[in-house]
């Protein structure tokens, strides 16, 4: 299954412990939307909890800070980026290459959190 | 050094983390008197020291720096962070303090040290900023009651590709999409890293991008032929040996650089300072101080060998291998040795085994004694010629 940071998701059913760690690890839950991984989700561990629990292999993806779409498919770092480790937001393949990509991701930054 | 010359000037010109930058600059806007510190948690090279210096800086307030690792006891603390908890400038500026490397708060020494940030929190009249390394460390988990925690994650590789090209572009460097690609990831999110390995690539032609791919030899010659700290840093750190085994090898090396003799002192002591303090490193299991290790290396040491040459063992590979494998053979005769003759292994291999050699230049002796420990062909070679010596 696929997570993309920041954006809810569901699960089935998983019994209270598992539950109880998922809220311990810092995953969101709201009744009517779900579970979401938030920059405080510790979400290596989080991933390890919904993979032993539903059997189910977690992709997790981030999304791009400057058009908001999902930024992994067909990303070069996609084998060597720890995607469980690193920062929430990232850049897309369309976004990436330009060449004023440096002052997009600045302003991008300033409208999105201010 | 470009991470100087680039470093950010606003908490917008920052990369990674983006959302942990707004939610710290929200607490610290909203902060109020007796309202809760932010502890931040993330690995080194994140940018958690840059964040909060550039917030105070936005702000006007004074930073207020403290290494807790460095003041570990409450009586230091006290002395150190008393008069920023309560006072604000005549002119009514406000005071940030920054209290680094909490979880260096371990050991005996600490005694009350935890209890006195917990209530500096509660009485500072200003706000309060922590950082640790360890988010599971004893202190971490202590002072969860009197903190918000808020985690710091390294930049993904394409983002610190982003800042590299940026800067590449600034300093009209030509640098091939691939070779970014490989700054990028061999940083392991360590933004600092990568602006180095790419500004010692301008400097250095020569230098190959790969981190981790980089021979022994090659990265130690680097190392001495470094124009600068920075450079001999960046060769350290791409060896991927043990930091014991680097050491070792560069105090080898040293030893056979042709050194004068003051300078090969000077030297060597520098060298069995590092030793020591990699000794301690692992007495303590402080793993952080790791990267001291390489700093004082590059620091010191470089300067006092720079120019002379790697020298590895005077032995050719080959030659090793045999010396390597025959001792591995005489291991094995010594064990059979001493099971048969109710002696241990070392006692064989220092006493009997000697005059068992001296016996097998005898060549009846020597195929009684093979058959006699069912050794195959490949040891009466061994035999042969450690009798011959």
């Amino acid at each position: 299954m696929n997570v993309v940071v920041g954006g809810w998701f569901t699960l089935p059913r998983l019994g209270r412990d598992a539950f109880a760690l998922l809220m311990k690890q810092g995953v969101v839950y709201d009744k009517a939307m779900g579970f979401k991984f938030d920059p405080l989700t510790d979400i290596q561990s989080a991933v390890r909890t919904i993979r032993s629990a539903t059997g189910e292999d977690v992709d997790v993806m981030l999304r791009c800070l400057i058009c908001s779409k999902v930024a992994c498919p067909g990303c070069p770092y996609l084998s060597v980026c720890d995607r469980t480790e690193v920062s929430s937001l990232c850049l897309c393949e369309e976004h990436s290459p330009e060449k004023s990509v440096f002052e997009a991701y600045g302003k991008a930054f300033v409208t999105s959190f201010s | 050094m470009w991470v100087e010359k680039y470093r950010p000037k606003r908490p917008s010109e920052m990369i990674g983390n983006e959302q942990v930058r707004f939610v710290l600059s929200a607490w610290l806007a909203a902060w109020k008197p007796g309202g809760k510190a932010a502890l931040l948690m993330g690995p080194p090279g994140v940018g958690k020291t840059t964040l909060v210096a550039l917030l105070a800086k936005e702000r006007g307030m004074n930073l207020v720096e403290l290494n807790a690792s460095d003041a570990r006891t409450k009586e230091r603390l006290r002395v150190r962070m008393g008069e920023a908890v309560n006072a604000t400038s005549l002119l009514g500026e406000r005071s940030l303090i920054f209290l680094d490397e909490v979880d260096g708060l371990a050991g005996r020494s600490d005694y009350g040290a935890i209890d006195f940030i917990k209530d500096a929190v509660k009485e500072s009249q200003n706000p309060i900023i922590m950082a640790a390394n360890d988010p599971d460390s004893d202190e971490v988990r202590k002072l969860s009651s009197s903190t918000i925690p808020m985690r710091f994650r390294p930049p993904p590789p394409r983002e610190v590709e982003m800042l590299l090209r940026e800067i590449a572009r600034r300093e009209n460097l030509e640098v091939g999409e691939e070779e970014l690609r490989a700054y990028a990831t061999g940083a392991g999110g360590d933004v600092r890293n990568a602006v180095n390995s790419l500004q010692s690539r301008s400097t250095s032609r020569a230098e190959t991008y790969k981190d981790t791919a980089i021979s022994a030899s090659k990265a130690f010659n680097m190392f001495f032929e470094a124009k600068d700290s920075a450079e001999a840093a960046t060769a350290l750190r791409k060896l991927s040996l043990q930091p014991f085994e680097k050491i070792r090898e560069l105090q080898r090396s040293v030893l056979r650089s042709g050194l004068p003799p003051e300078k090969l002192a000077a030297a060597m002591r520098i060298i069995s300072n590092v030793d020591l303090a990699m000794g301690r490193i692992v007495k303590s299991g402080d793993w952080r101080m790791l990267r001291y290790i390489d700093a004082q290396l590059a620091n010191d040491l470089q300067p006092l060998v720079r120019g002379s040459k790697y020298s590895q063992d005077d032995l050719p590979f080959t030659t090793l291998l045999r010396i390597w494998n025959d001792s591995k053979r005489i291991k094995e005769v010594s064990e059979k040795y001493a099971a048969r003759a109710h002696t241990s292994g070392a006692s064989a291999r220092s006493q009997d085994l000697p005059f068992v050699f001296f016996l097998c230049s005898g060549r009846r002796f020597r195929e009684e004694f093979e058959r006699a420990l069912d050794l195959d062909e490949g040891y009466d070679k061994l035999l042969s010629k450690e009798a011959a010596r």
